[in-house]
């Protein structure tokens, strides 16, 4: 009987950390879209990248971003080789990072569909330049699947972005930053 | 004297916004008709940028090259740009091959562990560096097509 009762504790016990480790787990995707938008009264500017790896980890709200500077695809070869060559040096500096916060993680259920709205901060590194950022992240659960959606401005001379003045009236500084990611359990 | 000079100014004009339309309206790498710089295994790949990444970025970045490995997964949660993930060193790196939206049905019907050779435009590594949680390293190719 001591064994029994022993055999269920022990299972139960099992049972309970998987639970723990699914609620708690890391969520990620390498298929994240990034998009940005640059409008003057002359032109305007987007480009999109469909690679961008990013994972979160629903235990402690960690989240990270990861994206190929020269994946993103303008809708003019030209532009998009002047901000790889000139702007943004992308053979130097390959990729740009976010190292964050997801500061409401308690209240996202990953294992309950829903809508949820938390702050994220954190550490956005272009080029050679490391900033602080800040914004609202929408998270909506729904089938186990964990979709963020977030949106910010940023000022690309914050970040050593020299754009000529001879364009300056094409190229905004204020830029618009989307991202859109589908995260996934990693099992 | 006057009206040669006028029309040797009025054809350095028009040369020059001939020259300026045809600048600004370039056509992006047509990857089905660009020439191949390199064939090369996915881990032969993978090992170049492993080995320098500098390097291999000065050497592979916006070239087209033709991969051939096994095929890892197929990644087609991205509805604008299907992909599919070649094996390359274990499970620390891998080839993300991104192919135009309207390939998705064609990569749909690819089998994952089978075997494949890509056309594709080289964009680089993507590697996190000290971001735990992005580990693994990826050698994206864009505007991929499959030859076999």
């Amino acid at each position: 009987m001591k064994k029994i009762s022993t055999l269920i504790l022990a299972t139960l016990a099992l049972i309970a950390i998987a639970a723990s480790s699914h609620s708690g787990g890391v969520y990620k995707t390498n298929t994240g879209t990034i998009d940005f938008f640059s409008h003057t009264p002359v032109e305007d500017i987007s480009a999109v990248n469909h690679k961008v790896k990013t994972a979160f980890s629903s235990a402690n709200g960690k989240i990270q971003f990861s994206v190929l500077i020269k994946d993103f695809e303008f809708e003019k070869a030209l532009m998009q080789e002047h901000f790889n060559e000139n702007y943004m040096e992308s053979t130097k500096y390959r990729t740009a990072t976010f190292s964050g916060t997801i500061t409401d993680i308690a209240k996202i259920k990953v294992s309950t569909d829903g809508t949820y709205t938390s702050q994220v901060t954190g550490k956005l590194t272009i080029k050679d330049v490391t900033k602080e950022v800040a914004t609202t992240g929408t998270f909506t659960v729904k089938g186990g699947v964990v979709n963020a959606k977030a949106a910010f401005n940023l000022n690309s001379s914050d970040y050593n972005v020299k754009i000529p003045r001879t364009v300056m009236n094409k190229i905004s500084d204020d830029i618009k930053i989307s991202i859109d990611a589908d995260y996934k359990h990693l099992h | 004297m006057k009206k040669p000079l006028i029309l040797t100014l009025i054809f350095v004009a028009l040369g020059a916004m001939v020259y300026f339309y045809n600048a600004y309206n370039k056509e992006h790498t047509d990857v089905s008709t660009a020439d191949v710089l390199q064939e090369l295994t996915t881990s032969d790949l993978f090992a170049a940028f492993d080995a320098d990444v500098a390097l291999a970025t000065e050497q592979y970045a916006e070239q087209v090259i033709t991969v051939s490995g096994s095929i890892y997964s197929i990644d087609l949660e991205n509805e604008k740009e299907p992909q599919i993930v070649l094996q390359a060193n274990g499970d620390d790196g891998f080839i993300r091959c991104g192919f135009a939206t309207a390939a998705r049905s064609q990569v749909e019907s690819l089998q994952e562990y089978s075997n494949i050779k890509i056309k594709g435009l080289c964009k680089g590594m993507n590697d996190a560096g000290d971001l735990d949680l992005l580990a693994e390293r990826d050698v994206i190719l864009s505007d991929c097509i499959i030859i076999d």
